[in-house]
């Protein structure tokens, strides 16, 4: 045995012999793996310091510490550089940009816009409440308003009271609210009407009631109704209230009591509590309606970490079938409004084909040529079609096309290159780049939905050619609400809370962290979030290392530790608080993300670390060998957490992994199950040192939450996986795809452009919008030989 | 509320259907006929409001040998298949004025909630706290597979005004939970028919979209192609599924509306025969068992110009019975409304029982049914239930009345509950209206004990068989 192993390990032997005598009977020839002994592929990201360390110590498995000094080096760096790298993967595996469908979320959006596109946007403003109108009356008669006023939010219990004794009785009167309502998230929103009057909710659809309680029933108060709504977009609202008896008009009734009154609007957001809607998501905008597709689609891959739409199944082709019958009976519904015409007016057909054309362009982003004009509009409009039924032929062939439903179809078809517009001549130029397919890849990529006029516009003038032209619109985009609530939607996915997490707790143990204090928490990170997203530095590294927090009288009270022992009153709404600067840092030890990174009764390093590691540093882990239950904390009631997990965590076979993740979240142990700053664990101080092997092979030791997110913020490691995962939630496909050295140019100009995540995504899409796409794939190349 | 769109998904949802059937779904008509062996018992509860005149409405003779008057003589051709029913009264009290009691207790035989609606008189009140008759029924043979349909029950008015209240509702779903009616035939025949038009306009496109795929295949490379294949497959599959779905339609005639009737006072007849078409065509196809029509409203005001009254209804109803010329204009509109019943009834008769035996009218029974017995006193006595068809087995051809009290005592009757001329305590002979709700759900074989408030149900359901 001594003497194999020394043959095996001559001074002479290249890491590659090596590699082939020891390590290819588990590990396969070229490190894909082998059935019987290691069926997984040898790839990773340690470096070769870390790989040597490891080799040296621990492998091969049957006879660990004969591979070990120059001999491990040198086949770690051959494993390595041969497959082992990302680099190395990258140059292995050939990646290219697929045909990819829309997302189901970029199909409910281009749906809206597209049916939004012929409605207007109607008037959008900033001004957070509602328009609130108050009759001296019980009716809304013009001459009955005696005060006109922004209301902040609706939560008013009047008692048997006038709302202002000087301009209306208190028996009789009643309030307009009108406005609009913006959804964060996508998803079934219920609202709420609590009152003991007569009342009506409208949202989105200003013709029929969402609540409808004019009739006020025996005792319920609470009246509650679901309406889905897309994030990002603000929705038309309406409600009326009135304080009196309806029906019959009792004027002749002399004898009238004093009676309470009281009303309050609310909603329930998905996953979240039912709570009085807050001013920050009201608005006196006055919308458009919105159109709303509802049908059900399956969920989207996202198993890569972003959604990936690579491939379709029955469920989905059904769901677009669906969809495509509902949005094709709305639009027969008022198709004349759409296209500007009557009924008998004279021009009614032109009117009715033009309207039909445009609606065809919009949703395949590009404009029709003869044929396709010819094919998807003029032969539905036949003799003897009605034209209801003609347009929702049009509509259903349409939504169900290719050329819709996908991303990037278009400049394929060799008969959409013959485009009516200069820029769409099948010059060399337009070969490489279809200026349509540009605007759309920056809509998608931004916004998740069609190109809007401005793009298309400069599609056709041939406008969209240069980085300078790509960046200029991607510039402009940034302050679109849709923009912004992707870039929501993205930071929370890098937070890994994008499903909002269940956060509730042992109620023994924390008898005060309620569902109340774990939806404030939401509301605080969503603020933080939020504010980043709306300043103009937006800039990254303050998520890791910002010390200030958004606290309500409840947070506050819960969470305590305010700089300079300020406090606030029980009731305080959400603002910004300084805490002890040494107890936090920016997102990372936000209790939201530590109560969701935990256990009910207790903290969790491994969560925590896992999250640092995988979405904040890049790393990929493996899953672990087996399912391991956790160390239940009574069975050992002498150890600490860390000391818990270290004890478990000890074996060999964890310790590839856990030799990362364990000292990264020990560092955050200073919080508890709930996120609460604590010194001492079980009586015992807690320790909340840890430490970072970088992918260079340098270790880095923290004291705690601070030096941790100082790192963080500062490491190229995590700037680039910051680069990739933006990059990969915005654009859908692979950053590989856009050559390899994308990742690390756009992580360079992100540095130099400090942080700025808003000039990230300009930056992502200048780089990826114009990059040419290969239809056919790159030949992959033999690493081993290499 | 709701959307169309949804409702349409909750109807699939609700019967349990997973993503892969949806597609033979897409025939929904084919999913009537649950149950082609069993009997079908269908039944249809029509109104009318502001009450009748009642010497020319109820028959005077009692048994099978009785005449019809003025305002029933629409029904002659029927006598045989009629049933009028005089002395059941709405007993219900409680909150709310009798018009808004009238219609809001009339299905329900329940109170109604308290609530902000102030009526002519009396208290104000809110919606009747329990479910209507016509729901009851609905949901027993909603609950079992072999008389499951479509959609179980389905709500038909004409010129129901545009505001929810305790005077325009009749159904009820449950405590507070109004139905509202579809007046709007051109609505009724979507939720009826749009999913047909759905699919024929689908099948249109079919072959445009698999020369596009084909097209686009051709362009891309070799994997992408994959994708646009497979597509290619669905899309040839909802072909045959839809193919295979027109076959099982055959004999589902989607029936042709008149265009453009709009919604108006003077269109009312249209707009009747219009609803009373898709009501039996609805039934040929088993959409659903058990409908209500709904003329108006309680309180209703429609303008009979095209019987030379200009006058209001509602308002003329509280004309005097000294005013000769006002009820003889009543009874022509009642006259009118009994001509309604009468069409229905006869569709209902023209139309072979699909799969079964004779007409529909053989397993259809119509109730007609008014929120007041009497306009100008607003009675809730004597409620006009008037009964025809055989639907539900009762001994039709008969004219019954339960008020057994000689006309000149029933006023001391009732206020004293003693016969002031020979003294001694009397029953009075009307009977509660909630034990003819309750013969309707026995008719059906759903032997309730009680419903709505159980005080007015002693003695069971009414003996019409």
């Amino acid at each position: 045995m001594f003497l194999g192993v020394s043959t095996v390990c001559g001074a002479d032997r290249t890491g590659e012999q090596i590699y082939q005598q020891v390590c290819a009977s588990c590990h396969g020839l070229k490190g894909e793996g082998t059935i019987e002994s290691y069926p997984h592929p040898l790839v990773g990201e340690r470096s070769v310091g870390e790989l040597t360390e490891y080799i040296s110590k621990s492998m091969p498995e049957d006879k660990p510490g004969t591979c070990v000094g120059e001999d491990a080096r040198k086949v770690s760096q051959f494993i390595h550089d041969t497959f082992y790298s990302p680099t190395a993967q990258a140059r292995n595996k050939p990646v290219r940009v697929e045909l990819s469908r829309l997302t189901v979320r970029q199909y409910r959006h281009a749906v809206a816009d597209l049916i939004g596109s012929f409605r207007g946007a109607g008037r959008i403003d900033d001004k957070e409440g509602l328009r609130g109108e108050y009759f001296k009356a019980r009716g809304f008669r013009g001459n009955a308003r005696a005060i006109e006023r922004v209301d902040p939010v609706v939560a008013f219990d009047f008692k048997d009271k006038s709302p202002d004794d000087e301009k209306m009785e208190p028996h009789e009167f009643s309030i307009r609210w009108e406005g609009a309502v913006t959804a964060p998230d996508t998803g079934e929103y219920e609202f709420v009407v609590r009152t003991d009057q007569a009342a009506r909710l409208w949202i989105n659809d200003l013709k029929q009631p969402l609540v409808d309680n004019w009739v006020q029933s025996g005792k319920e108060t609470e009246h509650r109704e679901s309406i889905f709504l897309l994030a990002g977009r603000t929705y038309a609202l309406r409600l009326e209230f009135s304080k009196a008896k309806q029906g019959v008009d009792d004027k002749k009734v002399k004898e009238k009591p004093p009676a309470p009154a009281s009303i309050s609007l609310e909603w329930k957001r998905p996953h979240r509590i039912t709570e009085v809607i807050p001013a920050r998501s009201l608005s006196t905008s006055r919308p458009s309606e919105a159109y709303v597709v509802t049908t059900r689609f399956p969920p989207d891959d996202r198993s890569v970490g972003w959604e990936k739409a690579t491939s379709i199944s029955k469920e989905w082709d059904q769901a677009t079938t669906d969809a495509a019958i509902d949005v094709a009976t709305f639009v027969a519904s008022r198709f004349e409004e759409f296209a500007g015409t009557k009924r008998d007016a004279a021009d009614r057909d032109e009117k009715l084909k033009t309207f039909c054309r445009r609606f065809v362009e919009r949703a395949f982003r590009r404009p029709l040529d003869d044929e396709q004009r010819a094919m998807f509009v003029d032969r539905h409009f036949a003799e003897g079609v009605d034209s209801e039924t003609a347009v929702r032929r049009v509509v259903l062939l349409t939504l169900k096309s290719p050329r819709f439903l996908y991303r990037e179809l278009g400049a394929r078809s060799p008969t959409l290159r013959v485009g009516t517009s200069e820029a769409n001549k099948p010059d060399s130029e337009s070969q490489a780049t279809d200026l349509f397919d540009v605007a759309s890849r920056i809509s998608f990529a931004m916004y998740d939905s069609l190109p809007d006029q401005a793009m298309l516009d400069a599609a056709a003038k041939g406008d969209l050619k240069t980085r300078e032209q790509v960046a200029q619109h991607a510039q402009r985009l940034l302050a679109d609400p849709r923009t912004r609530s992707k870039l929501r939607e993205f930071l929370l996915t890098w937070l890994k809370v994008e499903h909002v997490p269940d956060v509730s707790k042992d109620s023994e143990r924390y008898p005060e962290f309620n569902a109340t204090i774990a939806n404030d928490l939401r509301t605080s990170l969503e603020l933080f979030l939020e504010e980043i997203i709306k300043s103009d530095t937006s800039d990254f590294r303050q998520l890791l290392l910002a010390d200030g927090i958004y606290l309500n009288g409840r947070l506050a009270k819960f969470y305590g530790a305010m700089k300079d022992d300020a406090e606030l009153p029980a009731d305080a709404p959400f603002q910004k608080i300084d805490l002890e600067p040494d107890q936090r840092a920016g997102v990372l030890s936000h209790p939201y993300l530590m109560a969701g990174f935990a256990y009910t009764g207790s903290s969790s390093p491994i969560h925590r670390g896992i999250f640092i590691a995988r979405s904040v540093l890049g790393r990929s882990l493996r899953p672990p060998p087996e399912a391991v239950a956790p160390l239940a904390p009574q069975l050992r009631p002498d150890l600490t957490t860390r000391e818990r997990v270290a004890l478990q965590t000890k074996p060999e076979s964890c310790q590839s992994c856990h030799a990362m993740i364990n000292p990264l979240g020990f560092t955050l142990e200073h919080f508890d199950a709930v996120g609460r700053f604590r010194k001492e664990e079980n009586g015992k101080p807690v320790n909340a040192t840890g430490a970072y092997r970088t992918r260079n092979g340098d270790e880095v030791k923290f004291a705690g939450v601070n030096d941790l997110a100082k790192f963080l913020a500062d490491s190229p490691e995590t700037h680039s996986a910051f680069v990739e995962q933006l990059f990969h939630f915005l654009v859908k496909q692979p950053i590989r795809a856009f050559g390899s050295n994308t990742r690390e140019t756009l992580r360079a100009s992100f540095v130099k452009d400090n942080f700025n995540i808003h000039r990230l995504m300009v930056e992502i899409m200048a780089t990826a919008a114009l990059t040419t796409h290969e239809s056919k794939p790159q030949t992959p190349t033999t690493a081993i030989n290499q | 509320m709701k959307t169309s769109n949804t409702s349409r998904r909750e109807f699939l949802r609700d019967l349990g259907l997973s993503a892969a059937t949806l597609p033979f779904v897409l025939n929904l008509p084919s999913l009537g006929f649950a149950n082609q062996q069993a009997r079908k018992q269908r039944l249809v509860v029509m109104f009318s409001p502001n009450g009748v005149v009642p010497s020319t409405f109820w028959p005077d003779e009692e048994g099978s040998e009785f005449k019809l008057k003025e305002s029933l003589s629409p029904l002659e051709p029927f006598k045989d298949r009629l049933l009028t029913l005089h002395g059941v009264c709405d007993k219900v009290r409680g909150d709310g004025d009798n018009h808004m009691r009238g219609i809001g207790c009339l299905l329900t035989g329940v109170e109604l909630f308290p609530g902000n609606i102030q009526g002519g008189s009396h208290t104000p009140a809110g919606w009747a706290s329990g479910l209507s008759i016509d729901q009851e029924i609905k949901n027993y043979l909603q609950a079992n597979d072999a008389t499951r349909t479509r959609f179980g029950s389905l709500e038909f008015g004409v010129m129901v005004p545009e505001r929810a209240d305790t005077w325009t509702r009749m159904s009820y779903s449950g405590p507070n939970k109004p139905i509202t009616p579809i007046d709007d035939p051109y609505q009724m025949f979507s939720k009826l028919y749009g999913k047909l038009k759905d699919r024929e306009s689908l099948k249109s496109i079919l072959d445009d979209l698999q020369a596009d795929l084909k097209k686009l295949a051709s362009s891309v490379s070799a994997e992408d192609r994959q994708l646009l294949e497979e597509q290619t497959t669905f899309v040839r599959e909802l072909e045959q599924e839809l193919k295979a779905d027109a076959q099982q339609a055959v004999g589902h005639a989607v029936p042709e509306l008149e265009p453009g009737i709009k919604e108006e006072n003077d269109n009312m007849p249209k707009l009747c025969k219009l609803q009373i078409d898709l009501m039996v065509n609805s039934f040929a196809s088993d959409f659903a068992r058990v409908a209500t029509f709904q003329i108006t409203n309680s309180v209703g005001q429609a303008k009979m110009r095209w019987l030379d009254i200009n006058e209001g209804h509602h308002e003329i109803s509280h004309s005097p019975d000294s005013d000769e010329k006002a009820q003889e204009k009543l009874t022509r509109i009642n006259k009118w409304y009994a001509e309604q019943l009468a069409y229905l009834a006869k569709r209902l008769s023209e139309t072979p029982e699909p799969g079964g035996q004779g007409s529909l009218l053989d397993n259809t029974l119509i109730v007609w049914t008014n929120e007041l017995g009497k306009g100008n006193s607003h009675t809730l006595d004597n409620i006009p239930f008037v009964l025809l068809g055989n639907g539900l087995d009762f001994k039709m051809g008969r004219a019954l009345n339960y008020d057994k009290t000689p006309p000149s005592r029933v006023l001391n009757a009732i206020d004293q509950g003693v016969d002031f001329i020979t003294g001694k305590s009397i029953k009075p002979g009307k009977v509660a209206h909630n034990r003819l709700l309750m013969s309707l759900a026995h008719g059906f074989g759903h032997r309730i004990t009680k419903f709505g408030n159980p005080d007015f149900c002693g003695d069971g359901p009414l003996s019409l068989t």
